[in-house]
């Protein structure tokens, strides 16, 4: 098995606690490595400024969809109740506007939170059933009460040995190595 | 930094020479002179005018009022580090209501009710006659300013005894006094304005009026403690205690409040527009004919649209420059806002700005801001032993 | 440190020795064991109503809408009493997940999944309502923009169309909240399972969700937004609930206050219907050290304030009905207070005003018992205050001889129940399938989550306080 170094996936390890995730989540970023990625059941606070996380860019694609909705949905109602058929309604101008504002503003909404959801899976990459990482018994504790790290084999830096002593060194336990199928 | 530790470090005493107080009165003083002269020249412009200064420096010691009653109640911790704000606005409303006396010598002046001959003629205003009488009225006058002034005195001195005895339990008290507070508030206010506001144009009538003009208030009062920040700041005031998050947590604030101010206004607009019966439209008709239709397009694009797209962005509410700047322009609408509620009432056909209402302004503002800086040098800049003060210190700013 | 700064802290979310596992296996344990026999008896009688609700439109539709109590001049009855109702409901869910999420109030973690699942299926049981009434139920998609045989579309000037907007946006909008939130649990969830076929099904609603915190990364910040949107479209809503009576110059719904009133009580009807289900299920499924008294206490405080609040917009219509001098108005109110709907106004009036005061007292909004009396009273009144809005003020309109008395048939009284069914199925369906609490979330806001609260050598050492009694009491 270790003689197909390529199909490696990358090197998994378990740690106690989110502190310790902290810890060695800023110990791997300083040692240089930028392919890895921390696994816990919930967000920790600081995981962002230990992994060098950048800005997430969901803002711009809510505010993008945002737009649309609204420009969109202005569009259609003056298509529709103004120029294809305009119907007098109580004597008010074809072109009611805070009559529209309700029905503007509930396709903003709807179209942002679209934005916001499927945008958020967009960025994340879901859905993806499947996942080298599963094939870790172990692993399925990410979901429950187990903290990981996994330092992946295409980092440049990926180093077998190395990899392995900087994990131990941080206290990391149940290291194993992860293949895809 | 140990964010779980925090200290106070900051030195929580006004300085000599930043004590405002006689600068305040002395410009008070003149403005109320200058005025004076006006009332001879003028009287009817006078008392409108002074009506709309007096109501934008209520509001925001109304503002501050209830700012101060629902952080006791929430145990809010955010506001403790600049609390002391609201507090030096409230703790003289009951001196502060002596002001009103002009108002209601001028209530003939203010108020078409007030002229018997006139309401004779008038169906609708012989029935309203049992509320809207100078009797009733000076006596409701009276009971709010009581009112006011007693929360607001007892919310300041609770708190700054607290300096003093070293007692935290003193927040319990703080909170007994601000429930009921609150519902108490929210009637007083709301007939407040109907009093002050909406008689003017007697026939009116919008249910929503006083919500309409506590949301008004209540996003004036950010602006303000913003404000106040940037000065102390400026002055190398308090520079570790009100912290970059408490920045960020005011302009959230002032953005929510923003959001729901434009939610009302634009409720009531929308069902007296869209309803279209002469004895509601007509006050927005006023308003939106003429030159006061500018003041109304600006009041939209102003106060609710541009904050809004600026402030959409989460970075922006901790940007100094953008929260200083639109501070002082909400500020400014707000008093517009009320120059266009009241002014129309004597001004139909269009806007018209008095050099009175440039000196009541001035008049009444240095007496409110001298009442605020006689309190605020008095006593600590914040509430040292309040035991809120730690987790509002701990506040950090989570990206 | 010195005692000056201490500091009162809050109490702890969850009560009872836990850590992150034993937490995990509370919540989840519920949808992996065997169901309980109780569950089919519960399950069984709300299929029962939901066959009632079935057979009660399918018997509309091919009658038509005489087979209820409408007349000619109420021509709008339990229909839009029973969609105000259950929209109102399904207020709560949005309101803990958004606005509370908010204002960091952390303490809703416990109860936001089960309010969310109780809005989704209340907004479902709302939304048969204006479907239902039209009469030609089989032309309902006009509503929609779609072109159609007569060349005309919607009316946009139509609060009616607005709601159509209003209500699906909140529906779908709930519905992704709900599932973003579900998601990580998903993942817990088939983690955990033993079976092949559970295994697989919510493998599939996981969506491969593996823990990733640069996934948590978008992922909060997504929550954010969608707290951020929903908190207006929340407020939204109800707005446009009440404008399809408030842009009417029907005495007693026009009326500007409308807008915040109806908002205050919706959320006041839909916080009461969480405790109601919460004080249920809390017992049954054990979970009482998370949804603990103080979640009660919490949610009985936010029960008086939204009450007092509708207490005030009654007040204001009230005063105004007679200021603004307009006979109708003046007319309308006297009738609701003395007319022949006199006995729903007081219901209405004891129920939403008075019954939420006794909540002033800590010993009583502490009270599980009596906190679940005051929850069902609570939803009957605000089920009477649509009824006086909507009966009095079409029973009584502006021509006297046309005035008459308004009594739903047994098709209304079993529609309405119907909605129960349909409400219970889901409920129960949620309960049995479904995580009730949100457990990622739930974890992340212990305080062995906080990385502050570690040492330096990685253990946990939380931060004690030490709190002195006092001076004396106040």
């Amino acid at each position: 098995m270790s003689t197909e170094s390529k199909s490696l996936y990358g090197i998994l390890a378990e740690v106690k606690n989110p502190k310790k995730l902290i810890d060695i989540a800023s110990a791997v970023e300083r040692g240089g490595y930028r392919k890895f990625d921390t696994f816990s059941p919930f967000p920790i606070h600081g995981m962002d400024k230990a992994m060098s996380l950048k800005k997430s860019k969901l803002g711009w694609i809510v505010l993008g969809h945002g737009i649309a909705g609204l420009i969109g949905g202005f569009s259609m109602i003056y298509f529709m109740s103004v120029a294809d058929y305009p119907l007098n309604i109580s004597g008010k101008p074809f072109m009611n506007i805070p009559a529209w504002v309700p029905i503007l503003f509930e396709l903003t909404v709807l179209l942002s939170a679209f934005g916001a959801v499927f945008g958020m899976f967009f960025l994340n990459g879901l859905p993806r059933l499947n996942h080298p990482l599963f094939n870790s018994e172990n692993f399925k504790k990410a979901t429950d009460n187990g903290f990981f790290i996994c330092i992946e084999s295409e980092d440049p830096k990926f180093d077998r040995t190395e990899v392995q002593k900087l994990l131990e060194d941080h206290g990391a336990e149940n290291i194993e190595e992860i293949y895809p199928d | 930094m140990d964010s779980h530790s925090p200290k106070l470090t900051d030195s929580v005493s006004l300085p000599e020479h930043l004590d405002a107080t006689k600068t305040f009165i002395g410009i008070g003083v003149v403005g109320l002179i200058a005025s004076f002269v006006g009332f001879f020249l003028d009287s009817k412009q006078f008392f409108f005018s002074y009506l709309t200064s007096f109501t934008f420096f209520s509001s925001i010691a109304l503002a501050s009022l209830v700012l101060l009653m629902i952080h006791h109640v929430t145990k809010s911790s955010w506001g403790t580090v600049i609390r002391r704000i609201p507090e030096a606005f409230v703790s003289k409303l009951w001196v502060w209501a002596l002001f009103f006396l002009p108002v209601i010598f001028g209530i003939t002046s203010l108020y078409k009710w007030t002229n018997e001959a006139y309401v004779a003629n008038d169906p609708i205003l012989l029935g309203k006659q049992a509320y809207l009488n100078d009797i009733f009225f000076i006596v409701r006058q009276v009971l709010y300013f009581s009112i006011w002034g007693y929360f607001g005195y007892r919310l300041h001195k609770v708190s700054v005894e607290m300096d003093r005895t070293n007692d935290w339990g003193l927040t319990i008290l703080l909170r007994k006094i601000s429930a009921p507070g609150i519902p108490i508030f929210a009637l007083t206010v709301a007939f407040a304005s109907f009093d002050w506001l909406m008689s003017l144009d007697a026939h009116w009538f919008s249910t929503m009026f006083g919500v309409y003009f506590f949301a008004m208030s209540f996003q004036a009062i950010f602006p303000v403690l913003i404000l106040f920040t940037f000065w102390f700041h400026s002055k190398g005031l308090l520079k570790n205690t009100i912290r970059q998050s408490h920045i960020y947590d005011m302009g959230a604030w002032f953005f929510g409040f923003t959001v729901f101010y434009a939610y009302i206004a634009f409720s009531q607009f929308l069902l007296i527009y869209y309803a279209n019966i002469p004895e509601e439209t007509l006050w927005f008709y006023h308003r939106m004919e003429g030159s006061w239709s500018f003041i109304t397009y600006l009041l939209l694009a102003g106060r609710f649209a541009l904050p809004f797209v600026i402030f959409l962005n989460r970075d922006r509410k901790h940007s100094r420059t953008l929260l200083g700047i639109v501070s002082v322009l909400i500020l400014a609408l707000h008093f517009v806002e009320l120059h266009w509620i009241v002014m129309p009432t004597l001004h139909h056909h269009g806007m018209s700005l008095s050099w009175l209402d440039i000196t009541t302004f001035f008049g009444l503002g240095g007496v409110f801001m001298g009442l605020f800086f006689m309190m605020l040098k008095k006593n600590n800049l914040v509430p040292v032993h309040d035991p809120g003060l730690k987790p509002s210190l701990a506040k950090e700013y989570h990206q | 440190m010195s005692k000056t700064y201490e500091y009162v802290p809050e109490p702890a979310l969850v009560k009872g020795n836990h850590d992150f596992g034993s937490i995990t296996r509370l919540v989840t344990d519920i949808n992996l064991r065997p169901t309980p026999k109780a569950w089919y008896i519960v399950f069984g009688i709300s299929n029962l109503l939901l066959f009632v609700l079935l057979a009660s439109i399918g018997y509309l539709i091919w009658q038509g809408t005489g087979i209820w109590g409408l007349n000619s001049t109420v021509n709008w009855g339990w229909a839009i009493i029973n969609f105000v109702w259950w929209v109102g409901i399904g207020h709560a869910g949005t309101l803990i997940s958004a606005i509370l999420f908010l204002f960091r109030q952390n303490w809703r973690t416990a109860i936001n999944r089960f309010a969310e699942a109780m809005t989704i299926f209340a907004v479902m049981c709302a939304g048969i309502f204006p479907a239902i009434h039209v009469g030609r139920i089989w032309v309902i998609y006009w509503v929609f923009p779609v072109p159609n045989s007569m060349a005309m579309w919607p009316n946009f000037n139509s609060p009616l169309l607005w709601d159509v907007f209003a209500i699906s946006t909140y529906l779908t909008v709930s519905f992704l909240f709900w599932y973003v939130g579900l998601v990580p649990d998903f993942a817990t969830l088939r983690d955990r399972i033993k079976s092949k076929f559970g295994k697989i099904a919510y493998g599939i609603a996981a969506l491969g969700w593996r823990g990733s915190n640069r996934h948590w990364w978008n992922y909060e910040k997504a929550y954010m937004i969608l707290a951020g949107l929903a908190t207006p479209l929340v407020l939204s809503v109800h707005t446009i609930v009440s404008f399809d009576f408030a842009v009417s110059v029907i005495p007693g719904w026009h009326t500007t206050i409308f807008p915040p009133y109806f908002v205050a009580g919706a959320v006041f009807s839909g916080f009461a219907m969480v405790l109601t289900l919460m004080i249920i299920v809390r017992k049954i499924y054990g979970l009482e050290e998370i949804m603990t008294d103080d979640h009660i206490e919490k949610m009985n405080i936010i029960i008086l304030v939204t009450g007092s609040m509708v207490g005030f917009a009654y007040l204001m219509e009230f005063f105004i009905a007679w200021y603004g001098q307009v006979e109708y108005e003046k007319a309308i109110f006297i009738l609701r207070a003395t007319g022949p709907y006199a006995w729903a106004y007081w219901i209405m009036i004891t129920c939403n005003v008075l019954s939420p005061q006794f909540f002033w007292s800590k010993k009583l909004r502490r009270h599980v018992g009596f906190t679940f009396f005051i929850s069902i009273v609570v939803n009957i009144g605000m089920w009477f205050e649509r009824f006086v809005i909507t009966v009095t003020s079409l029973s009584t309109d502006f021509l006297p001889s046309s005035w008459g008395y308004y009594s739903p048939t047994m098709w209304d009284m079993l529609t309405y129940l119907g909605t129960f069914g349909l409400f219970g199925t889901f409920f129960l369906l949620f309960l049995r399938f479904l995580p009730m609490i949100a457990v990622a979330e739930l974890k992340g806001a212990m305080p062995q989550a906080d990385p502050h609260n570690y040492n330096d050598e990685g253990e946990y050492a939380p931060h004690e306080e030490i709190i002195p009694e006092p001076k004396r009491s106040y």
